[in-house]
């Protein structure tokens, strides 16, 4: 399998003097294009800082990410910025929206700055995702007119119109009831269906279980990681997968 | 106590830049309405202490020609109202006449002469406040000469070949300002006896009244006893008011800053408390909810801005007292010192109070948003859920052309009305006090000025005044004229008084200039200029006097015979005490008082070289050209309006810098969260700073825009009253369309885009990892 980020020794500090402690402390992560990865870890472990690691989002003080065959440390600003406008997409806890804008145009926003497709080709392409998001009807609404899962959902929609090649997820369903974290989840696992590559942080064992691989972050260090294999709805025993992370999760002390 | 204290320096610590600022417009606020009050005080009370020193003659009638002196003591002695009266003679000499080291005053516009000492009133004082008593061979020069440079304590100066030694100068309580066109100076009774062959008489028929308010009274008895009026009337109030001109043109000027100034810290404060609401929207709904009293909230806030307010203000006064010397040594040149200087500090005081006052009070009602926020709804957003109405319909989708960052910064604008308003104030001021008194500038010193103060556009001009034959010297210099290739038009204007009825019946005395109107006309203020021999045009002050409008009817003894005139125009004058009419009828039996003749010539630029020509062939004629009449006249005037205007673009553009800035870095910090969603979406720094400047365009085009209207109407009325001052009551700005049009708004642009970059200069280097987590 291709690789789309490789990662070697990847160490990040926070704090001054002799309050200074490195988050992350020598990770090295690799994600095959295509692959859907889990990261789970106790609070404060380290997950969100690796994640803005792995997209160039935050610079590192030592090591090395290649995302898609291009070394981020040795990448401007703007050149950071392109690659996360063409090949990233994010979706975080909260929804990051911007409230000056209505639905719509939060979604078409990225798409509008990058200039490569046609106005028409952006509107229809941003309506078909929403569609399939199932939140075509909130088109015009305000930003503060929307509920917490449906503004996830318009988060995801805005970060798959640049046809990432990975999408990124912090606790995407963290602030939701299980009934909008399992749909957002359907979302994600859709996206994943048809080619994207996913690195998700969540909490929640459940969101996991479809992950084809689970790593989980101690302490800013990777502790272990668990293969699940490619999961298929159809043919693959939820509950026993799920049970067998669970399993190996209490191993790791989680 | 200890606790609001504690409070109150947190928030000042956390927005230094911001208060400072705000501070230091309230310093500079505080300053000018100080400086304004102190110069109001000193400038009235000096020139009452002088006047009242120098016993300025309430009623004045100036007078060339046969005197009978008898006749007017018996008059008066008649009116009761009379409590002095003096006759004092001003010998009249040429400009040529007074040799100074540096070179005669054959230049000058003024009509300089001689004078003694008065023994009853009218004093010419020295700079300690004294009447002069000039000893033989001293001379006593008037401060304009001195201050300019023509004359020194010391020097000697040759008066019509006499040598005179220059003792010091002297002040003169109704001929010093140079709108009055005639210079006093004191020589002893010996020297102006020698010199008097050399210089026509004329006289000052002086009166000091019991009480000034029978002056209207007095002066009505004056015409009606039909005395000797061959010259200018003129009174205690106007001399009052050309003493004050100059200087109450600058507090006028100070005054206007100061407002716009008061203004802009109110816009300071007010942005910083709306930027600060919308901050604590949720501290304040949490606190609320935990019961604190509004009360308390709005006291913390309130007690910031008076202590802000204290400090600016208490800076801004103390400022005032090493800033006030400067402007007020003039006044003290020229007035003296007031005896009610000593109350100037207490009502600079009193101003300053009024501008901290204004502030909390300010502050305390733009505090009552506190109490519309609803604790529950506060703490549920986080932010104002005031509806952003504004650009609702103005969307992304259907403005792709637009491109994404022109379009986030035009739409901010738009749902941040409140917020962008305060910079469009600003901008749309420091607009206003870019152009307006640049184009006042212009206008006042653009040649035509002169038509709106009574004047025709001529090139060169003849008085002839103060000989016996009038009228065959000035057929004489028509001749000369009429042969002269150089003239390409002239007109010669004859002044003769006449009987008219004024609207409530009573016999008054009019002083009309007679002649073509049409050749060198005035502005008229409405109305025209008077065509037939049934016309006749009126001087502002003399309509008000008459109690007649443009169509009235006026009655005139013209040849004997009384004859309706119709107003045919109203025009303002500031010559001859601004009492004056204009007609083209001709009345051969009347007497000439004095004639002008008007030239224009093919090419303006020979008018100096003309003038000395014709001066030198026509001895008995003063003959100046335009140019340097006006320069003289007006030209410190035009230079102080001059430098103001400058200043004032100066303050403006730094103004509109400074607040620009102090914007950009308040909307950055508080947009910190959507600048990391937007890196995080894949926008460049550039992007975003891109998104600052379009903002900043949009305002400072809109402001602009709105100010240049704005100076061009409300800154034309504004400026019509400014002139007014000066008698001109009709006025329309002369607009350097060049300067107003595209170098104003390029140099604010310039000074606003520069401040935006500036200002945004990091704001793409904001960290997405840590903004976008809080
Ligand atoms: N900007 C920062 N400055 C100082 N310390 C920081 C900063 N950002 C993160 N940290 C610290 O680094 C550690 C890891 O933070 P991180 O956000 O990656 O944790 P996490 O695993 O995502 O936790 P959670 O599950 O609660 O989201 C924490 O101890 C946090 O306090
Ligand atoms: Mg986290």
């Amino acid at each position: 399998m291709d690789k789309i980020i490789v990662s070697d020794s990847i160490v990040k500090s926070f704090g001054v003097g002799r309050e200074r402690r490195n988050v992350l402390d020598g990770v090295s992560v690799d994600i095959g294009a295509g692959e859907f990865v889990a990261i789970m870890g106790p609070s404060g472990s380290g997950k969100t800082t690796l994640l803005f690691a792995l997209s160039g989002m935050d610079s590192v003080d030592s090591g090395s990410v290649v995302f898609d065959g291009e070394d981020l440390s040795r990448l401007g600003d703007d050149a950071l910025a392109d690659v996360r406008r063409k090949k990233m997409g994010f979706v975080f806890q909260q929804p990051t929206l911007l409230k000056n804008l209505n639905v719509l145009d939060n979604v078409i926003l990225p798409s509008v700055r990058d200039g490569t497709l046609s106005a028409l080709q952006i509107n229809e392409k941003a309506r078909a995702l929403m569609k399939m998001a199932g939140i075509e009807e909130l088109e015009t609404r305000g930003v503060g007119q929307a509920s917490g899962g449906q503004l996830q959902r318009v988060g995801i929609c805005r970060a798959l119109m640049g046809d990432p090649k990975v999408i990124f997820g912090d606790e995407p369903t963290g602030a939701l009831n299980s009934t909008s974290a399992g749909e957002i989840m359907d979302l994600l696992a859709d996206v994943h269906r048809t080619g994207t590559t996913v690195v998700l942080v969540t909490h929640d064992v459940r969101v996991a279980t479809k992950a084809e691989r689970v790593l989980f972050i101690f302490d800013g260090k990777i502790a272990g990681a668990h293969e699940a294999g490619r999961y298929d709805a159809a043919c693959d025993d939820v509950d026993a997968r799920q049970q067998a992370l669970a399993t190996w999760l209490a191993e790791m002390g989680f | 106590m200890g606790m609001l204290y504690r409070l109150i320096r947190n928030d000042v610590l956390r927005s230094t830049a911001v208060t400072l600022t705000t501070m230091l417009f309230v310093a500079a606020a505080a300053l000018l309405v100080a400086l304004a009050a102190t110069l109001v005080v000193n400038l009235a009370g000096a020139i009452d202490t002088m006047m009242t020193r120098a016993k300025t003659p309430h009623f004045m009638q100036m007078h060339a020609g046969h005197l009978d002196r008898e006749r007017l003591a018996a008059f008066a002695d008649g009116n009761d109202a009379v409590a002095d009266f003096q006759v004092l003679e001003f010998l009249n000499l040429d400009g040529s006449q007074f040799v100074f080291a540096g070179g005669s005053l054959a230049a000058s516009v003024q009509d300089n002469g001689l004078s003694v000492q008065s023994e009853r009133f009218d004093f010419l004082l020295d700079l300690d406040g004294n009447v002069i008593a000039p000893s033989d061979g001293h001379i006593y020069v008037p401060i304009t000469y001195m201050q300019d440079g023509t004359a020194r304590v010391g020097d000697t100066v040759r008066v019509a070949g006499t040598p005179l030694t220059i003792a010091g100068p002297l002040r003169d309580s109704q001929m010093q300002p140079l709108l009055s066109s005639s210079k006093r100076f004191l020589v002893s009774r010996d020297d102006f006896a020698d010199i008097e062959p050399f210089g026509s008489m004329e006289y000052l028929i002086e009166f000091r009244l019991h009480d000034l308010a029978a002056l209207g009274a007095f002066q009505a008895a004056y015409v009606a006893a039909g005395l000797e009026a061959n010259g200018p009337t003129l009174t205690y109030p106007l001399f009052r008011l050309i003493n004050g001109l100059s200087d109450g043109l600058m507090i006028a000027v100070i005054l206007l800053i100061s407002v716009l100034v008061i203004a802009i810290a109110f816009l300071c404060i007010r942005f910083t408390l709306q930027a600060k609401i919308e901050d604590d929207y949720r501290e304040i709904g949490v606190m609320k909810s935990i019961g604190m009293r509004v009360g308390d909230i709005k006291r913390i806030y309130l007690a910031k801005y008076a202590f802000v307010a204290a400090v600016g203000c208490a800076l801004g006064y103390a400022l005032s007292f090493s800033l006030q010397e400067p402007l007020l040594a003039n006044i003290r040149l020229y007035m003296g010192e007031s005896d009610s200087a000593s109350w100037a500090p207490f009502l600079g005081l009193l101003g300053v109070a009024t501008v901290f006052l204004a502030i909390t009070a300010f502050v305390y009602l733009a505090l009552g948003r506190f109490h519309r926020i609803p604790a529950a709804e506060a703490i549920r957003f986080g932010v104002s859920q005031e509806a952003p109405s504004g650009g609702r319909r103005v969307r992304l989708s259907t403005n792709q052309r637009l491109g994404a960052n022109a379009f986030l910064g035009l739409k901010d604008v738009l749902v941040r009305r409140k917020l962008f308003a305060t910079m469009l104030i600003v901008l749309v001021l420091t607009a206003f006090i870019i152009i307006m008194p640049r184009s006042l500038h212009h206008t006042i010193s653009s040649k035509s000025f002169i038509t709106y103060m009574g004047v025709g556009e001529t090139d060169l001009r003849f008085d002839v005044q103060q000989t016996d034959r009038i009228a065959d010297r000035t057929a004489e210099i028509a001749a000369a004229l009429e042969g002269d290739d150089a003239v390409s038009a002239f007109v010669v204007l004859t002044t003769k008084a006449f009987e008219a009825r004024s609207s409530d019946g009573s016999e008054v005395r009019i002083v009309v200039e007679l002649g073509d109107h049409s050749v060198f006309p005035l502005t008229y203020a409405s109305g025209r200029a008077p065509t037939g021999d049934h016309d006749i045009a009126l001087s502002a002050l003399s309509a008000g006097d008459l109690g007649t409008g443009v169509g009235d009817v006026l009655q005139v003894m013209v040849g004997g015979q009384a004859r309706d005139l119709t107003v045919s125009g109203i025009y303002s004058d500031v010559t001859n005490g601004g009492k004056t009419a204009k007609a083209t009828f001709t009345d051969d039996g009347a007497a000439t008082m004095w004639s002008v003749v008007g030239v224009e010539l093919t090419d303006a630029s020979l008018a100096s070289a003309k003038a000395a020509q014709y001066g030198a062939r026509f001895d008995f004629a003063k003959v100046s050209a335009m140019d340097d009449f006006v320069a003289q006249t007006y030209g410190p005037t035009l230079r102080a309006v001059g430098t103001a205007s400058y200043a004032a673009v100066g303050i403006s553009l730094v103004i509109s810098a400074l607040i620009t800035l102090l914007f950009m870095r308040m909307l950055i910090a508080k947009d910190r969260y959507a600048i990391a969603v937007l890196k995080s979406l894949g926008f460049t720094a550039s992007d975003i700073k891109t998104q600052y400047l379009v903002r900043s365009v949009f305002v400072l085009a809109l402001g602009v825009v709105l100010g240049t209207l704005l100076a061009n109407t409300l800154g034309e009325s504004l400026a019509g009253a400014v002139i007014g001052a000066f008698g001109a009551s009709s006025f329309a700005f002369v607009v350097d369309p060049l300067e107003a049009y595209l170098i104003a708004p390029a140099l604010m642009a310039l000074s606003v885009l520069l401040a935006t970059v500036f200002g945004t200069l990091d704001a793409g280097t904001i960290r997405v990892s840590e903004s976008i987590r809080e």
